[in-house]
Order: C-alpha cells, then structure tokens, then sequence
C-alpha cells in the first residue's frame, strides 16, 4: 500500500448474473482526477458502485485514502458519488439537495446555509437554489449534482459518466469547470467516461477496462490516443 | 398569435369519450335519484334520533381508525415486499391479494371462526370480560382493518415500486442511513401513493356491511354504522330514513374524496 493513494482495489472479486469481476487490482493516486473507461458492459458502473458500497465484493480489499472500508455500509465511506443523470431528489429544492449531505451529518442550520451558498457558487448555480429540480436542464441538473457531492468535503469523488447526457457545447464547459474545481479542491477523483474529449479535458490518467479487467494504464499525455471502446 | 396547439383526430377523442358519458350520467342519475326522493319530514325524522348520529359518529370514526391502521402497516409492507426478494415471496405476495378477491362477508365468516378458536376466545375475552371485539365497536375496526389494509399494501407497494432505487443509493453514498434514507427520500416521495392507499383503503372500508353484521351484529349505540342503520330501517320499512343515511354517506364519502385529491396531488388513483 502506497501512501498516497486515494483509491486502491486488490484482488477484488464480483459477480452480478452473467457478468464478473475477477481479481481486479488498481489504484488512484491521492487528488487525482482518474478516469475510468472502456467499451459498454466493462464493468465501469460496477467498479464505482463497489467503491461507493452500493456492491458488496466477493473477495478482495477496497481502501480508501488507506483505510479499509470494504465492510463498511456507503454512509461511512465518506464518499460524493455523481451517477449518469443527476438524480436529485424531486421533492427537494435545489437548496435542500445540496445541503443534504450537511443535514444527514446534523451540521447546524447556519453552517449548512453558508456551505450550500459556497457550492453553489462554486458551481454558479446561485440562481437555482430555491427552484425545484423538475425545470432544470440537464447541465443545471448535474451542477447540483457536483455541488451536492462536494458540500460535505468527501474523501473521494466518484462520478459515473456524470456530462454524458449533456449537449457537447455545455458538456465541454462543465468538463473545464469540473476539472478546475477538482484541482481546487484537490479531492481524488474516479470519473467514468466512454467519451474522447471528455476524458482528454479532465484526466490526469486513464485506466481502460475490458471485459472487468485492467487492460491498460495511461498517463498523461497520452490518452488522446484512446478511443471510446478502449483501443488506441 | 398565442392559442391552444391544434389536435388532430380530436373526433376520434369523443367517440372514445362517449362510455365514460353513458357511465357517468348512470352515476349522476343514481345519485339524484336519491336527493331527489328525500323529503323534509324524512330528514326531521332521520336526524330527530340520536341513534342516526351516533352511527354517523362511530362509522367516521371506525373508518378513519382502521384505515390509519391500514396505512401505519401497509407502508412497511409495501416497502419490504416492493424492495426485498425471499423465501416465500410469492406465497406472501399471493396472500395479501385474498382479502382483495374474496367476498367480504367470507372475511367475516373467518374472523368469526377465529373468535371461536382458543386464541381467539382468550384475545376477545382474556382481558375484558363482556369481550373486546365480538359485538364491540373494537370489532368494526378489526374486521375493517383485516378487508381493508390489503388494499393499501396494494396501492403503496406500487408506490414504492415506481420510485427509482437510484434516489436510496445516492441519499446513501452522501452520508444518510437506512432510517434517515427510509423517512427523508423514500417516504416523502411516495406520498401521492400513501394518500391513494388511503383513499383505496377508506373507500372500502366506509361501505362495508356484511361482515361488521356477523362479527358485530347491528346494536343501537353500540356497533351500529351507517350501512347497518340503512339495513336496519330498510328491514322495517322506513325506506325514506334509509335513504337520508345513504344521502349522508354520499356526501361524506364526495367530501372526502375531494379533501384526500387536493391534498395528494398527482396520485395512482387520480
């Protein structure tokens, strides 16, 4: 173990129906923005949900930031998870989502005000914070989305193709400001893309799965070279 | 210039319209044809009894007592059979729908049967000797409870089951357990399908006759409800107070209905 890892599976084993896992083995360095990629059915989707303990593995060990958090249930992972489209709960304004993470926590009512009007400028998504989630756009969906992953300071970002179902115009725009506030915030990163220019924009490495198994690891520099299905 | 977009074929909309206006001029005149037959005398008569009101009192009363119960048990229900799989998960699942499919009166025969057991003999008279739910009012709200909460399994259990697993695993990854999930995500975003189960469930539970009369009989300010009263002056013949009873629970019941949809919104029923 490596101290300066964020993230490290070892030996992590999976089986959902027909698809599996085996021994699989990798680590993201500490304040890292990795991107995870590969074809459709690699298993991206299932590796953050292991990480985040939606899934419970088989075998094998997931550390988080050194600790073993294999056993623990997700609310003690101290993780912030994006998945695909936002999914924000419809019967909470913007604001409510956001200081969601604060109010399971029992912070107090000021300090979860000014942290949610931090993360939303932070995200410049002031101007929303008292609308409900049903009129956002999909951009402005998953503005919220990141605010609401970041406010409580997590130890980890897992974000599960988190601009794919934006337009390119705004995706490229939230992959900068995505990009910015990680280095910023200096939080390790786990960042599922099947999208070139996605992970070109925000990627300090890129891990390409296939078929639930590491194919390859690339550095920064490097990854523009690497299409959507994980083939240079 | 702003106006309504055009529909094509809206034609074939009001032929498809023309069964919902058969039906719904049946109902109107059904109705009618009640407030219609109502004299005044009838009502001096019907609301000169205390007996009337009393049994107005104790039907709310039974109704919104069993139907709350319905619905403090159906939610867990629903939740457990919506979200887990286990052994027996179809048997369970197949058992709920009996209170559902059976006539009421053959609930009733079973509840009765029940209080004929051992356990049921020591449950009804164990504690209270003159018996807690054989001719008791504590009997309505058991034989109610028992045809009505399957319903509201029903409806909530769908409620749970439209609603994307994905909000309980994001509330999770942000810090929230399972109870905190359970009362501040799940629960507030299935209220459309918790006031429809209790409507479903009430609606049910108001009209029900047989089965009250065979676990409870029909006793002047004791276990008398609506329905019973209609049945017991219409076996007498007085056919106008009867009526006014069944005028009172019409409008009880249209009442209801329209507080339940205006503070549910958008429900499975509705």
């Amino acid at each position: 173990m490596v101290e300066d890892e964020g993230i490290r599976l070892q030996d992590v084993s999976f089986r959902i129906g027909e698809f599996a896992i085996e021994n699989l083995s990798f680590a993201v360095r500490s304040g890292e923005h990795f991107v995870l990629t590969g074809p459709n059915g690699a298993g991206k989707t299932v590796v953050v949900k292991l990480i985040a303990g939606l899934f419970q593995p088989t075998a094998g060990l997931i550390l988080i930031n050194g600790r073993p958090v294999t056993d623990l249930p997700p609310w003690g992972r101290n993780i912030g998870y994006v998945p695909q489209d936002g999914v924000l709960f419809p019967n909470r304004t913007v604001r409510e989502n956001i200081g969601f993470g604060l109010e399971v926590r029992h912070r107090g009512r000021r300090a979860i005000h000014n942290e949610v009007k931090r993360a939303a400028s932070m995200m410049d998504i002031e101007h929303l914070l008292d609308r409900m989630p049903r009129g956002l756009s999909g951009g402005e969906r998953q503005k919220v989305s990141l605010a609401r992953a970041l406010v409580f300071k997590p130890s980890v970002l897992l974000l599960d193709e988190p601009v794919s179902a934006i337009d390119e115009e705004a995706r490229d725009g939230l992959c900068r400001n995505l990009r910015s506030i990680q280095r910023e915030a200096g939080v390790t990163t786990l960042h599922v893309s099947h999208n070139r220019k996605e992970t070109a924009l925000v990627a300090d490495r890129v891990g390409v799965l296939v078929d639930g198994n590491l194919r390859e690891m690339i550095e920064s520099g490097s990854f523009s070279e690497v299409d959507a299905s994980g083939n240079k | 210039m702003e106006g309504n977009p055009r529909r094509y074929g809206s034609g074939f909309d009001w032929l498809l319209a023309v069964p919902l206006i058969v039906y719904l001029l049946l109902i109107a005149g059904l109705i009618t044809g009640v407030f219609a037959t109502i004299t005044r005398k009838a009502i001096l008569e019907a609301f000169g009894e205390p007996a009337l009101l009393h049994s107005i009192k104790l039907s709310i009363v039974t109704s919104v007592a069993s139907t709350l119960l319905s619905v403090l048990v159906a939610i867990p229900a629903g939740y457990v059979l919506s979200r887990r799989r286990f052994p027996g998960h179809f048997l369970v699942d197949t058992l709920l729908d009996l209170p559902i499919v059976l006539p009421p009166l053959v609930m009733g025969l079973c509840v009765l049967i029940f209080f004929n057991t051992a356990v049921g003999r020591w449950l009804d008279r164990g504690v209270v000797e003159k018996g807690l739910f054989v001719y008791q009012p504590l009997g309505i709200v058991l034989v109610q409870f028992v045809v009505g909460c399957a319903f509201a399994v029903r409806v909530i259990k769908a409620g749970f089951d439209s609603l994307d697993p994905q909000y309980e695993e994001v509330a999770m990854t942000l810090g929230a357990n399972r109870r905190q999930t359970f009362f501040k995500v799940i629960l507030p975003n299935v209220v459309p399908s918790l006031v429809a189960g209790g409507v479903i469930s009430w609606a049910r539970i108001f009209g029900l006759f047989g089965p009250i009369l065979l676990v409870c009989g029909t006793m002047r300010y004791r276990t008398e409800i609506m329905p019973t009263t209609i049945f017991l002056e219409t076996s007498i013949g007085r056919i106008e107070v009867a009526l006014v009873v069944g005028a009172c629970m019409i409008l009880i019941s249209m009442t209801t209905l329209i507080v339940f949809k205006r503070l549910g919104g958008k429900g499975y029923l509705w």
